[in-house]
């Protein structure tokens, strides 16, 4: 036990140097704090749950929603009744997982004793798991390959006008995913926001931004060509709200098969070498 | 044979004569005086206080490059710093040589022509160092043949113009409480003064005078009022030290105004920043302008813009003294555009609030009363459910530096519209930890910033530019009319009076920092930080 305990926290310090660019100072830091409890010292305790929560609400709620029940991140709430341990989740939010908008806990802002009061909060909403869903994996992928493939990337096969796919089921909530392909929520990721340019000939182009600044803008368009532009030779730049993957109401993808696609996006969570 | 030696002495003698006279056009090394400081700008070859003279208006009398040619200008040179981070420094410039610091406890002394370095200064750093928000400086201050700087581990030291070779070196207090030292110093006479960052983790903050010469400490002026001190009574509530731990930190420079022989500072937020429950009161002096006498350090007056501070609004923003004709009077005041959304102008000599207005869009106060109080709008408070307030935590401008221009009697001032979603909760106070009591969720979709020209004679808004993304560019005037400032690591030119955009470079990184104008061999150059790299600027010799 007070191995595991030692190589844990061995982990945790060298993951923090790397985490924090000033590496001599998250060493220090992490040289001097006390070695992490097994379990949740502020487990049940009221003023902590109060601070958890403010704190969750802070920190946390913009990506896995403000009960905790998913949206661009996980459910958290049937984390520990799938058999997750405070551990864990320790962890997850001082490391972060790689590849993920699950960035880690910067040591300098996020104290050890915050992350156990976030998760004494998240103690007090901890349900039963909803049901595993079900579906059939292998028609989501045929879906995939129809309806996808042609602007995401999976294991390195697919478009690039959209985000590469290979993590999604780490990183979205089958609810998220849902709520995207129906149409019922629009986050579009950093770098993926649609625009439409019109040259001074009147040439229009659509496609994601990558980056603008007061002069130039940078895309790349429907083709897949990058580009940069000059503003002075254009006489529109429009970045639309409404992201440049289609709505998959249900006369494009029935329920069977948005839920077996889903099915097949849950199990992504990381680069399948063996496919390649 | 004796022909020879006449021939030796005689080249002999050309030769020390030549040498005489290259000594008699070489000019003897300068040493920069008090009345040196007190000219700012006058010598046009001199860039020697952070913000150009005392007053810190960044205003350059210089006048080769204008509206009309600044199209031609042209990068000169750039020079890198090989280290991580970005400069947030104002460079200083004498005898065609370039002072700056630049991140990570660094600095540099640069051939100002071509941009070559002549010496590097480097700081070995403890462990453990701990500052909130980068691990830079904001420059050097010069006096004789020294320069005095900060450093990220709360010392203050002089280092040798000639070498960079460190004079002497005074630790302000303990850097693992949460202490360190990011600003500028400022030169008064024979003192150097600076304060220490950290409000963020619970620091006492406090004003320092040291004597140039040894280093040692002259004077000092707490930040938070403690016992016997006046304004204690402004720290109530619960915790009855809470004065101790109270924030106000210094973290850019003050101005000095040598006629009233006082200094004035901006002064840091309160701490813990988002939980004022346990600190009832204004928390005096916190969040304020502070007018001190330079010799003493004796408070003359203070003006708290933002009393009881829960929002993080620190008021460490420059002081900017200028003489303005207010209501036919000429007036010696101080121009503020704040943190907190407002920009005021108040009386230098007494503190009184001549006017207050808000810059930007305000939703935890919506106008300053008469007396100097802000009118509190109800619901601003950081609660445990969040309570959304405007401006956000990084404010209606932060410390990048303004500029003012006498001749057109506007401040420019990168600023931002914002609101966030401010958050707060019990947190205790454990030595070198974090202590903020909360946090804030930024609403990005209501956030942009711009460049923005306020009337200093009526605090109207006169022109704007807005940026594509958030800019923490400080601004430069010049007597010809140009205004350079920058957004996405643009510099960009402006003409002052119309705001209209005459030229831009794109630098390749951030801009965190203000240019500064120079002449070298009768060639004006613009200088502008960006990133970890200078560029110069001059207009192309065609």
């Amino acid at each position: 036990m007070r191995r595991t305990l030692w190589v844990t926290g061995a982990a945790v310090s060298i993951t923090l140097g790397l985490a924090c660019a000033t590496s001599a100072f998250a060493q220090d830091r992490a040289a001097r704090a006390d070695p992490r409890p097994a379990n949740n010292p502020y487990e049940g305790k009221a003023e902590a749950i109060s601070n958890g929560g403010a704190m969750f609400r802070t920190r946390c709620a913009g990506c896995h929603g403000p009960d905790a029940r998913g949206y661009l991140g996980p459910d958290l709430t049937g984390f520990w009744g799938a058999g997750g341990t405070d551990d864990r989740m320790f962890d997850i939010v001082r490391k972060g997982i790689p590849g993920t908008e699950m960035i880690a806990a910067d040591p300098t802002r996020v104290l050890d004793r915050d992350i156990w009061q976030v998760m004494a909060y998240l103690r007090t909403l901890s349900a039963v798991p909803a049901t595993t869903p079900s579906g059939d994996a292998a028609n989501g992928a045929q879906v995939f390959r129809a309806n996808c493939t042609s602007c995401h990337m999976v294991n390195a096969r697919g478009g690039q006008l959209g985000p590469d796919l290979s993590r999604i089921g780490s990183a979205r909530p089958r609810a998220g995913l849902h709520a995207k392909l129906r149409g019922t929520a629009n986050f579009i990721r950093p770098g993926y926001e649609p625009v439409t340019i019109v040259t001074r000939a009147g040439e229009r182009i659509r496609g994601v931004r990558k980056n603008e600044d007061e002069f130039s803008i940078q895309i790349m368009d429907m083709r897949e060509r990058l580009q940069g532009y000059l503003k002075d030779n254009l006489t529109e730049v429009r970045v639309e709200k409404q992201s440049v993957m289609p709505v998959y109401g249900p006369d494009r993808l029935s329920d069977r098969d948005l839920n077996d696609l889903l099915q097949y996006l849950a199990g992504l969570r990381g680069a399948d070498t063996a496919s390649r | 044979m004796r022909a020879v030696s006449v021939r030796v002495l005689q080249v002999a003698i050309v030769a020390v004569a030549a040498s005489w006279t290259l000594a008699a056009q070489t000019p003897p090394p300068t040493q920069v005086t008090a009345q040196d400081l007190r000219d700012g700008l006058k010598n046009p070859t001199r860039w020697l206080n952070y913000g150009g003279d005392y007053g810190n208006q960044r205003y350059s009398p210089l006048t080769q490059i204008t509206p009309a040619n600044v199209n031609r200008l042209t990068a000169q040179w750039q020079f890198q710093t090989d280290t991580l981070g970005k400069f947030e420094a104002t460079p200083l410039v004498l005898d065609g040589v370039i002072y700056v610091t630049g991140p990570l406890d660094t600095g540099w002394a640069i051939d100002a022509r071509t941009g070559r370095q002549i010496w590097r200064y480097k700081r070995d750093l403890p462990p453990g160092l701990i500052a909130c928000c980068g691990l830079v400086n904001r420059g050097f201050a010069v006096l004789g043949d020294r320069l005095f700087k900060t450093t990220l581990d709360a010392h203050i030291v002089a280092i040798s113009r000639k070498t960079g070779a460190i004079e002497w070196d005074t630790p302000m207090v303990n850097y693992r409480h949460g202490y360190s030292g990011t600003t500028a110093p400022l030169v008064v006479k024979d003192k150097v003064i600076a304060g220490v960052a950290g409000a963020e983790y619970g620091i006492r903050g406090f004003i320092d005078a040291y004597d140039v010469n040894t280093g040692k400490q002259v004077w000092r002026f707490y930040t938070t009022a403690g016992p016997g001190d006046p304004g204690h009574a402004t720290w109530r509530g619960t915790d009855q030290k809470a004065w101790e731990n109270g924030g106000g930190s210094i973290w850019v420079p003050g101005a000095y105004d040598p006629e009233l022989n006082l200094t004035y500072w901006g002064t840091g937020n309160a701490g813990p920043d988002y939980n004022g429950s346990a600190r009832e009161g204004d928390n005096l002096y916190t969040a304020s302008l502070v007018a001190l006498d330079a010799d003493t350090g004796a408070l003359k007056w203070h003006y708290q813009f933002t009393p009881h501070d829960i929002w993080d609004y620190d008021s460490t923003q420059m002081p900017v003294l200028a003489d303005l004709t207010l209501g036919g009077q000429l007036r010696k005041v101080v121009l503020f555009a704040n943190r907190n959304g407002f920009f005021y102008v108040l009386d230098r000599a007494t503190g009184k609030l001549i006017r207050a207005k808000p810059f930007i869009q305000t939703t935890w106060a919506k106008e300053i009363r008469p007396d100097g109080r802000p009118m509190l709008e109800p619901n601003s408070v950081p609660s445990e459910d969040g309570t959304k307030v405007c401006p956000d935590q990084t404010g209606g401008t932060n410390w990048m530096p303004p500029s003012f221009s006498p001749s057109l009697n506007l401040l420019f001032v990168t600023a931002r519209e914002s609101c966030g979603v401010f958050f707060s909760w019990k947190e205790d106070y454990a030595p070198g930890d974090a202590y903020r009591g909360g946090a804030v969720q930024r609403l990005v979709d209501e956030q942009y910033s711009m460049l923005r020209a306020i009337d200093a004679l009526t605090g109207e808004k006169r022109w704007e530019f807005p940026y594509t993304n958030q800019s923490f560019a400080g601004v430069l005037s010049t007597a010809s009319g140009l205004v350079f400032a920058g957004g996405s690591g643009n510099v960009i030119a402006f003409d002052g009076k119309s705001g209209k955009q005459l030229w831009h470079f794109q630098t390749g990184s951030s801009l965190y920092s203000g240019a500064i104008t120079y002449m070298v061999d009768d060639r004006q150059y613009v200088l502008m930080p960006s990133g970890t790299t200078l560029t110069a600027f001059a207009l192309a010799a065609f």
